[in-house]
């Protein structure tokens, strides 16, 4: 009886086991290409970049693999040993992988570097490396409710603001809406990468330029943290949760503030969800003394230090970035901006001109990447803002703390 | 004499023979789950366990030479002393050393609010739909167990939205309390405040007039961090994580409800014995198996939480919903410190290990009384 | 004299018994009641929003009233998008289908009729050798019993997200990764559902196995033919709970199953939807494949609980 049953059971692992299907050989060269899912469209347009690519290059086989949770994903499979041949890097992500050692060197395979902004390459050389070739970009910007401007008979901000215009202006918009709830000029979230472009715009930085030494302990990141959270105790600004929403998009969306200082990802946010919103774009104000900065989050297509077909990956990864390549995706018009100057008029012609203060601040924007385990100091300054926010700690106290985290990161 | 020392003899035999063969009987009874969880669980925690000794990144190609060193305690070292040596010099890690009792701090909250109160709740959920007198049992029973069949993603999300400044609960709220209107409302999803402080304040004490131990550093944290309590958001996620669990403990006291045979309460009904009695002389302690099987899965979960705290918050308001199980996450995905990631996994285990002893305990000694 | 006064006292303790038991069972009703509406409502908020329009849903989150008229298109004629305030109000909207044609559109049907096959496949090996486990631990004196139970309880004791890394390896070298099998062996036993069935075990009566070993039957026998027929409730909670679990699983499916679109499950559909960054989230589908995802769990769980009818119990010693 007993053995009738383990039989039974032996031979139902097995069926589930046979299953595996042996992979056959192919005779042209096959890639995989592995990133995260962005919206169909985006995700459709990518497809015919590929296939695309295969026709012009018909021995070169691509299997595009878009997954969920990307970063796991693709972590386990830089473990392993067994990567994808080309993928997705984040900004922030470079200086982990490289330093981990999988992703190969594109200083010497990537074509026509001269072509893409040259602050994007500068994100993607580490160590004096040129790793890879970048996708498109993103940059931030100064969202205004046109509406409520003219409610409040001011004028729309333009590119010559300086942070005393928008201290004055978040002052004139704050109020209630008719629903009697609060109405915020400026939203302003708890994270280091908002308030970053008041510290450029000061004149300060958080490291030296080879990331060496910590200098963010000046009188220039306090000038800008008092002012980030002045605004804020003076009642006219406000992170998200403070106008109930999740982040600044929804809460400028809502009509819950009047301006936000988003990047691209907010276009097709607002145009889709909050098609009535009659709203406009500038660049992020100055420093009184004139300074500008923003901040540029990107992503390039890397090449497997470990993959066994690198110079077919290298012909993708350039075909992808390429100007023929990159057109194919400037002119559908996403959000996101295609890394070549060339190109810039195609995703202006096909988004609508009324966005180009996102592509004019590319030059400049600072990156936004740190050395390997920053998480640590990152997280300690967000945590100090939150309190400055509610008036638990001093501006200059949050400096100090972050810069002393910094400096013990930097000599792990 | 000499007929009957054979046959002595023989019984021993068959009683050692019998034992070999429910032994056998029992290993062949383990074997699927004893090869499984040998590949696929043993496995991985040994390497676990062996990471958390390294200063592998998580990332470069594990069987590649030169992937990690091999650093000692070095791992554990800068979670519960702040500091590791290296060769003649001292590597400080004071953020990973309060990180981790912050970390320590809020899992220990959470666990204690929650454990008590989702088996509690749970228990009295499924004594009441096991009653023969309520109608459209079923309907009960699916709507108790609706927030554990829903994924937690989904459920976060929905729960985020019910819980914003504006949102629902405090809509509720609102017209039920007096005096609370949207002037006070309370930020239950960025609220950094502690609650056990919050409660402290009614009575007058704060942390300045709380006298010099609160300024005291004990491994990391002040004694005024230590006593901090939750903090709003992370009693925010505490509810949430009780009201998606009750319904799974529900079924599992459900289940062992079954098990106790009506005679027993009409035994006790007779004796003129009312609902609470019968309840707590009977019901209870028959459930005990049970209860320490629920408990137990309680602390397990609830050490671990992870799921809400990365949906809602990472972490925040200003890491006051930092938890072990997240800082493992953040530092093997994030931080690009897996060998730290291991070992603070390792340590986690060990204090969950610990408690469920514990409890065992506890529990055992209850059921003697 | 006498007996009046005691009769009396009979009839007083009986009525204020009964006073007491309606005042219970009222408690019972609106303590029952409340619950449930708390742990409903959130779901009637998905599935509301599940039937509006994007813009809808962003900024009348709220409304739960569906008025007519019903399934409306959410683009103007020109396509452009239309705003809130043109399909809902704060209170009521009106209804539409995009968000259920959207996630059609993507290979919902697919993830539909994968996650089933694991669910249904993994339960059942779960039931099988769960219970054999925890049969052979609450039962069986062999040498390591405890021990082995202590193991198998501290496995669940280790944060999942250390073991990802080391398990993917594993899967990779047996050459798992990207298959039906790759995801099923691995969850075809599990700790949980051995600690059920141990600590159940436990509590039943060990009189009848005795009676039937000295009928000489072998321990598998009197497993198939006696222990697990008294187990209904037990293996039914555990069916449940494994048929859940499997369905909603992320880590796993995401680890093993995300180099293969054709074999992803929902909750790796859904993330897959969800996009790299929640600003782009499609709403409605989402919840539309939210509904999809929870609804035949409901099901399911509605058909099951029957099995938890009072009394059925081994002993039928129903009162």
């Amino acid at each position: 009886m007993r053995k009738v049953h383990f039989l039974t059971l032996a031979a139902l692992l097995a069926l589930v086991v046979s299953g595996a299907g042996a992979a056959f050989a192919r005779q042209t060269t096959s890639l995989v290409l592995m990133g995260w899912s962005s919206s169909p469209e985006e995700n459709n347009a990518l497809n015919r970049q590929v296939e695309a690519f295969m026709e012009a290059y018909p021995d070169i086989e691509v299997e595009v693999n878009l997954v969920p949770d990307y970063d796991t994903t693709i972590q386990a499979a830089f473990a392993s040993g067994d990567p994808p041949d080309v993928f997705y890097v984040d900004s922030s992500k470079l200086p982990d992988w490289a330093e981990a050692g999988v992703l190969d060197v594109g200083t010497e395979k990537i074509e026509d570097p001269d072509g893409f902004y040259q602050s994007l390459v500068e994100v993607f050389t580490y160590n004096g490396e040129f790793y890879c070739p970048p996708k498109d970009f993103s940059t931030m910007t100064l969202q205004y409710n046109k509406d409520m401007f003219d409610a409040a008979g001011l004028d729309y901000p333009t590119a010559d603001w300086t942070w005393d215009d928008l201290r004055a202006a978040a002052e004139a918009l704050t109020g209630t809406n008719d629903q009697g709830q609060t109405v915020l000029g400026l939203v302003t979230p708890p994270n280091f990468e908002r308030w970053l472009p008041f510290l450029y715009q000061a004149g300060g930085s958080v490291l030296n330029e080879d990331w060496t030494e910590v200098t963010l302990d000046s009188d220039e990141a306090r000038e800008a943290l008092e002012f980030y959270v002045g605004l804020v105790r003076d009642g006219f600004a406000g992170p998200p949760s403070a106008v109930d929403a999740g982040w600044g998009g929804e809460a400028f969306g809502e009509g819950r503030v009047a301006m936000a200082m988003e990047g691209n990802w907010v276009i097709t946010f607002l145009l889709n969800g909050y098609p009535d919103l009659n709203w406009g774009v500038t660049e992020l104000p100055a420093h009184p003394s004139g300074g500008e900065a923003t901040m540029a989050f990107t992503v390039c297509y890397g090449v497997a230090a470990d993959s066994d077909n690198q110079d077919a990956a290298w012909t993708l990864a350039n075909y992808l970035t390429s100007e023929e390549g990159a057109r194919m995706v400037a002119e559908e018009g996403f959000g996101v901006m295609p890394p070549r100057v060339a190109l810039a008029d195609a995703w202006l012609a096909a988004r609508g001109e009324e966005f180009k203060p996102f592509i004019d601040v590319a030059e400049v924007a600072h990156k936004w990447q740190f050395p390997v385990g920053f998480g640590d100091v990152i997280d300690t300054f967000n945590a100090g803002l939150q309190l400055a926010f509610e008036g638990q700690a001093l501006p200059e106290d949050v400096i100090f703390e972050t810069a002393a985290a910094a400096e013990e990161v930097l000599s792990r | 004499m000499a007929t009957a020392a054979p046959a002595v003899r023989r019984q021993v035999t068959t009683m050692s023979a019998k034992r070999r063969q429910e032994a056998l009987a029992g290993l062949s009874f383990m074997v699927p789950a004893l090869i499984i969880f040998l590949i696929f669980l043993i496995i991985p925690i040994g390497a676990a366990v062996y990471i958390s000794f390294t200063d592998w990144n998580g990332i470069s190609p594990v069987f590649e030479e030169g992937a990690y060193n091999y650093i000692g305690t070095a791992n554990y070292s800068d979670l519960l002393r702040g500091y590791h040596v290296d060769g003649d010099r001292v590597v400080a890690a004071s953020i990973r050393q309060r990180d981790f009792f912050i970390a320590l701090k809020n899992t220990f909250y959470y666990v204690i609010g929650v454990v008590p109160v989702q088996t509690t709740l749970a228990l009295l959920l499924a004594v009441i739909v096991n009653q023969r007198w309520l109608k459209a049992k079923g309907f009960f029973r699916t709507a108790f167990y609706f927030p554990s069949i829903t994924s937690s993603v989904v459920i976060s999300l929905i729960f985020m939205f019910m819980f914003t400044r504006g949102g629902l609960v405090n809509q509720a709220l609102a017209s039920v309390v007096p005096g609370y209107g949207s002037g006070n409302y309370v930020n239950w999803l960025d609220d950094p405040r502690g609650v056990l402080h919050l409660i402290f304040g009614q009575f007058g004490l704060t942390r300045e007039s709380a006298g010099a131990w609160a300024g005291q550093r004990v491994l990391g944290l002040t004694g005024w961090e230590w006593i901090s309590g939750p903090s709003v958001t992370l009693l925010t996620i505490m509810m949430l994580n009780i009201w998606t669990t009750i319904g799974t403990m529900m079924v599992i006291f459900l289940a062992a409800l079954q098990d106790i045979p009506g005679h027993v309460y009409e035994a006790a009904e007779i004796d003129g014995a009312n609902a609470f009695q019968i309840f707590r002389r009977i019901t209870v302690p028959l459930l005990r198996p049970t209860i320490f099987f629920v408990v137990t899965l309680g602390l397990i979960g609830t050490f671990q939480v992870f799921d809400q705290v990365y949906v809602i918050s990472s972490g925040g308001p200003a890491k006051t919903t930092l938890t072990v199980a997240y800082m493992v996450y953040q530092n093997g995905f994030d931080r690009s410190a897996m060998g730290l990631a291991s070992a603070t996994a390792i340590v986690l285990f060990v204090i969950i290990f610990v408690f469920t002893i514990l409890q065992r305990v506890v529990v055992r000694e209850r059921a003697a009384v | 004299m006498a007996t009046a006064i005691q009769s009396q006292g009979v009839v007083t303790a009986a009525r204020r018994r009964s006073v007491g038991r309606l005042a219970l069972a009222t408690l019972g009703w609106t303590v029952l009641i409340a619950f449930a509406l708390i742990e409903i409502l959130p779901f009637a908020f998905t599935v509301a929003n599940s039937f509006k329009c994007l813009p809808a849903v962003q900024s009348y989150p709220r409304a739960l009233i569906p008025v007519p008229p019903f399934g409306v298109s959410c683009v103007s004629e020109e396509g452009a998008p239309l705003p809130a305030r043109a399909v809902s109000t704060p209170t009521t909207f009106n209804p539409t289908l995009q968000g259920y044609e959207e996630i059609f559109d993507a290979k919902l049907p697919r993830w539909f009729a994968n996650t089933t096959f694991f669910a249904v496949v993994i339960t059942v090996l779960r039931l099988v050798f769960d219970s054999m486990a925890g049969y052979a631990l609450a039962r069986i004196r062999f040498p390591g019993n405890r021990l082995l139970f202590y193991s198998i309880l501290g496995t669940m004791m280790v944060p999942p997200v250390v073991l990802l890394i080391p398990r993917f390896i594993i899967l990779k070298h047996l050459a798992m990764l990207n298959t039906y099998q790759g995801l099923i062996v691995p969850l075809a036993v599990d700790a949980f559902g051995i600690f059920l069935m141990k600590q159940f075990f436990e509590s039943v009566p060990g009189e009848i196995e005795e009676a039937a070993m000295v009928d000489g039957a072998s321990r598998f026998t009197m497993f198939l033919r006696v222990v697990l027929p008294m187990a209904t409730p037990a293996l039914t909670a555990l069916a449940i709970f494994s048929f859940q679990g499997t369905w909603n699983d992320f880590l796993m499916p995401l680890i093993i199953l995300s180099g293969k679109s054709d074999l992803w499950t929902l909750p790796l559909g859904l993330s897959f939807l969800r996009g790299a960054y929640g600003e782009t989230l499609r709403w409605h589908a989402f919840l539309a494949g939210s509904v999809l995802t929870t609804l035949p769990l409901a099901l399911i769980f509605f058909y099951f609980q029957r099995y938890f009818v009072e009394g059925i119990s081994y002993s039928g010693l129903k009162g």
